[in-house]
């Protein structure tokens, strides 16, 4: 927030001449370009670092991969590590194995009842269910023993840290940019450190879910601490508490909605993550929807869809009826020993009667149906489809991808890019985007970079264009909202990768249906933001307007627009960032560019090339995110310092 | 101060900021608050506050918004660190204390209610009172008895089981008063306890605390912005103005005898026949010539029916029973004048 303009009146002078002189600036800018267009006609950075970067790594990756067994920092620490998730992971698998299948629709059941909710509790049961039904029950369990060992190292690594955090500034400092730097990179980028140093199969798999799914653990927890009102931390203190009291006894107690929260979160992080882990032979249902899609047999890959769609919402469900239950109704005791009586007998009977598998004759074969469905859908739905594709193609990314790979001359588009950096944000981020560009070129990731960039920048407007506009129409009229508000909760509990799956199979493989699964995934938080930001202008300020008589639509630009401006903008950040991840994502699917790059570093061990791939896309998303952000703080009407 | 002093304060400084001294020394030239802030960006929250709390007395600290009363309670309670000067409480100095001797302090002799009440809402009402034996490790059979006990001595019975979020503003201080109550404090520091809430609950609780005190006999420091409120309470007054205290003093010194414009101004707003008793007005004399006699506790307000019936002097005699002076209607009505 030291962005916001501090509204000293040096601050409000500089802001004046600032303004005025604005004009200046873009001839500036437009000679610039001008000049540099004519001096320069190459359009790719010549990629004179080619092996600079990957070739080390290459060699380093090599040397890791023949000490692997030697080294004492593998034999130290890696390996051992590996041995005990892995043990970890076995063992967890092995007990949902053992477990009796209906014992796991039972405690769903069980938890979510204890609020009251039945019909929740319903809807989630059968839906644990639903993944037995088309015979997925055993890779589910696969999936969740994986997730399961990933979210409790996150938590156990994240509400430790998360406490620290709040009780300690200097920590927060400290590992606050490393969390924004986890957010803001695609899970896929660091899948690439983390084979080389882990190996590939389920244990790099877990600790990138790890990695992927601990900040909101910690966030949250910090947030929820810091949240405790002062009050009750100074009562406390009052009567001769110990810190460690305190926190026991008032900080975390009453974090505890938060947290749960920030566990809910962490948890279905985990599962989109886990899906994409298939990268790394990581198993289970990911594997099962990529193989199906590969294979082209679409009911298949819907089926293991739905069951990954099955299991989010499960998670969601009772991570949700654990954080919200009301506190001033606890589960009473009865409650909580019939639900464990009843488990146990479940697990006994079950055990004893050997009715531990799913029972067979209860699958059902929706592959066939569905195929011909899918098939029926892709031949006859084409008088949509096809259009759609070839507006985007055609329309949309082949003139803005020929415009910037084959009309602009490289330095003008860094001179482009650093000018708006500087005049968004400062002379900092503009020097930084400059040589990391430069560097991007370097390295011989130009092209590709510019080719994600342009499905990156499709996305985004596709996605802008629906979000916004819906997201206002939202934030002004509830039963637009209340229509949303199922819809968009669904979309927000499926993770990323399961957009791709109905969409591929109703366009053909290629840039397009990464696109819009993109802008699918994008759009939630665009919406949400964005009516969030209408809803938030005071009632008073558009009162003021209408007393002065001014129409309904002159209030909707001259008050409601201007002032939800930042919140707006800051939708449009959120839609950068999960369009950017998703177009990386998209790669698995024949999306191209950098995503498809990443995808081959992954499963060929080409460590030097998935270390390029990743700069490239940490420092497109780093670029977006900060300047969409600067964007956003720059439009905050400016706000008293004390 | 007469008696056993239980709370000392001693020449106690709370400044705001990275160069206190420079800000203390630039007061003591006689600087305002504002040409500290401009020179150092120091704030002087309390400047050079004395006072002696007697054992069972309850005083009263009243000042406005940003009088620096808040602070000075802070202070007292060591919640914020003093900058300079003394806080003596039994003896013992609590500014010079380690955090263990200030946990020691704080579990066995003092507590705070607060303003919002700083109730912990995942716990029941039992365990909100009970939570100060809680820290000092009393067991449980033991504590839930003593909570129980002082529940029921604020009017909460019945509600033990219940959570502070479902019961009114009124009754949740009632809960932060029994909590404060259960430990069996020396002293209880009252953060404007009652100023969030109605003004019928709030005279209510007014009403409460002082029949507490009667049974009680607590030593209290109250802070409060409301001037009625502190002439009802306190046994002495101190109005606090710009961090320092303009006067200290009972009720009636504050109202017959102003030390500053600014005091005087509070006390315009007081119905001073309810809060003035004949003390104020009492002249020497050995008894009136209708043998007529009046208390010398009674209020001005209850000396009327008298004086109506009366034209001429009037004997005053003390709890005692000893005559000790006397009252005419001159003197009330002087008193009464609506410009003193």
């Amino acid at each position: 927030m030291t962005d916001v303009l501090q509204p000293t009146e040096v601050a409000l002078a500089k802001e004046e001449t600032r303004r005025s002189r604005f004009g200046w600036w873009w001839l500036a800018l437009l000679a610039g370009v001008v000049l540099l267009q004519y001096l320069v006609s190459s359009t790719a950075v010549p990629p004179l670092w080619d092996t600079a970067i990957s070739g080390p790594i290459d060699q380093f990756a090599t040397w890791a991969r023949e000490n692997r067994q030697i080294h004492p920092i593998f034999t130290g620490f890696f390996i051992p590590f590996s041995a005990a998730v892995d043990w970890g992971l076995t063992t967890i698998e092995a007990f949902l194995k053992w477990l009796p299948w209906f014992v796991l629709p039972l405690v769903v059941f069980l938890v979510i009842f204890r609020t009251g909710n039945w019909k929740m509790a319903t809807v989630a049961t059968l839906s644990m269910v639903y993944p037995g039904l088309v015979g997925l029950w055993d890779t589910t369990m696969e999936t969740l023993s994986l997730m399961a060992i990933a979210v409790l190292i996150a938590l156990a690594i994240g509400i430790p840290l998360g406490v620290l955090a709040a009780r300690r500034p200097s920590v927060e400092r400290l590992i606050r940019p490393v969390l924004d730097a986890m957010q803001t990179i695609p899970a896929p980028v660091y899948f690439i450190p983390v084979v080389l140093f882990f190996g590939i199969r389920r244990v790099p798999a877990t600790i990138a879910t790890v990695i992927y799914s601990l900040p909101p653990a910690v966030r949250l927890t910090t947030l929820g601490i810091q949240g405790v009102p002062q009050q009750s931390v100074e009562a406390s203190d009052m009567f001769g508490s110990t810190p460690r009291q305190t926190l026991f006894k008032v900080q975390l107690p009453m974090a505890m909605p938060t947290i749960m929260t920030g566990i809910n979160q962490t948890i279905m992080m985990a599962l989109g993550i886990v899906v994409l882990a298939t990268l790394l032979g990581a198993g289970g249902l990911g594997q099962e929807v990529l193989e199906a899609l590969n294979q082209r047999r679409t009911g298949r890959g819907l089926a293991a869809g739905l069951a990954i769609v099955a299991v989010a919402m499960v998670l969601d469900r009772v991570g949700r009826s654990l954080a919200f239950a009301d506190r001033t109704r606890p589960a009473s005791r009865r409650y909580v020993f019939t639900s464990l009586l009843l488990v146990i007998g479940a697990i006994i009977v079950g055990r004893a009667m050997g009715w531990v598998t799913f029972p067979e004759v209860w699958e059902v074969s929706v592959f066939d149906p569905v195929d011909t469905a899918v098939r029926w859908g892709r031949d006859n739905l084409s008088f949509i489809t096809r259009p759609v594709n070839d507006f985007i193609v055609a329309g949309l990314l082949i003139p803005v991808r020929d415009f910037l790979t084959l009309t602009v001359a490289w330095p003008v588009l860094l001179f482009v890019t650093g000018f708006i950096c500087w005049r968004l944000k400062g002379v900092g981020l503009a020097i930084f985007s400059i040589f990391a560009l430069l560097l991007v070129g370097l390295i011989g990731m130009w092209a590709l970079s510019l080719e994600t960039l342009t499905q990156v920048l499709a996305a985004v407007v596709i996605s802008v264009a629906i979000a916004i506009p819906v997201g206002i129409w939202a934030g002004r009229n509830r039963r637009v909202d209340a229509a949303l508000t199922p819809i968009l909760d669904a979309l927000q509990t499926i993770p990323s990768f399961v957009f791709i799956i109905p969409v591929i199979l109703l366009f053909t493989v290629g840039q397009v249906p990464g696109i819009i699964a993109a802008v699918l995934y994008a759009i939630v938080p665009g919406i949400r933001i964005t009516a969030l930001g209408i809803r938030q202008v005071p009632e008073e300020s558009i009162e003021a307007s209408q007393t002065f008589g001014a129409t309904p639509r002159q209030t909707m630009f001259g008050v409601r627009i201007p002032l939800a401006a930042p919140t707006i903008i800051a939708a449009v950040n959120q839609v950068i960032m999960m369009v950017l991840a998703m177009v990386i994502i998209a790669g698995l699917v024949g999306g191209g560019a950098l995503g498809f790059e990443t995808v081959r570093a992954v499963t060929r061990g080409e460590t030097g090339l998935g270390f390029e791939v990743g700069i490239s896309i940490v420092v497109m998303a780093i670029i977006l995110d900060r300047l969409t952000y600067a964007w956003a703080m720059r439009l905050q009407p400016p706000t008293p310092s004390h | 101060m007469t008696g056993d002093v239980c709370l000392s304060v001693e020449h106690i400084w709370k400044v705001f900021g990275t160069r206190p001294d420079r800000a203390i020394e630039m007061v003591g030239r006689g600087a305002t608050r504002e040409e500290v802030h401009q020179a150092t960006g120091c704030t002087i929250g309390v400047r050079d506050v004395s006072f002696d709390v007697g054992r069972g007395e309850t005083f009263v600290v009243m000042g406005l918004s940003g009088s620096g009363k808040s602070t000075l309670i802070r202070c007292v309670s060591r919640l914020n660190e003093v900058t300079s000067g003394r806080v003596v409480l039994d003896g013992e100095d609590l500014t010079a204390m380690s955090d263990d001797q200030l946990r020691q302090v704080r579990r066995h002799k003092m507590s705070m209610v607060f303003q919002h009440f700083g109730l912990f809402p995942h716990r029941r009402v039992i365990d909100n009172a009970a939570y100060g034996l809680e820290i000092q490790g009393v067991d449980k059979d033991e504590r839930y008895e003593r909570a129980n006990k002082v529940l029921e001595v604020v009017g909460l019975r019945g509600w033990e089981q219940s959570y502070p979020q479902q019961l009114s503003g009124g009754m949740q201080q009632r809960v932060g008063l029994a909590r404060a109550l259960t430990v069996d404090p020396e002293i209880l520091f009252f953060d404007e306890p009652f100023s969030a809430l109605d003004p019928l609950i709030r005279r209510d609780m007014q009403d409460e605390l002082i029949r507490l005190q009667e049974t009680l006999q607590r030593t209290i420091v109250f802070i409060t912005h409301d001037f009625a409120e502190a002439i009802k309470l306190g046994d002495r007054i101190a109005i606090m103005k710009d961090g320092a205290f303009d006067q200290v003093g009972t009720a009636t010194q504050l109202i017959t005898d102003p030390a500053t414009d600014y005091v005087q101004e509070f006390t315009k707003e007081i119905p001073k026949a309810k809060v003035l008793t004949t003390a104020a007005v009492l002249k020497p004399g050995r008894g009136g010539p209708n043998g007529r006699i009046v208390r010398l506790d009674d209020t001005l307000e209850g000396l009327l029916p008298a004086l109506l019936e009366d034209e001429s002097e009037i004997g005053v005699e003390d709890s005692d029973g000893k005559t000790v002076g006397v009252v005419d209607r001159q003197a009330v009505a002087k008193a009464l004048e609506p410009d003193r």
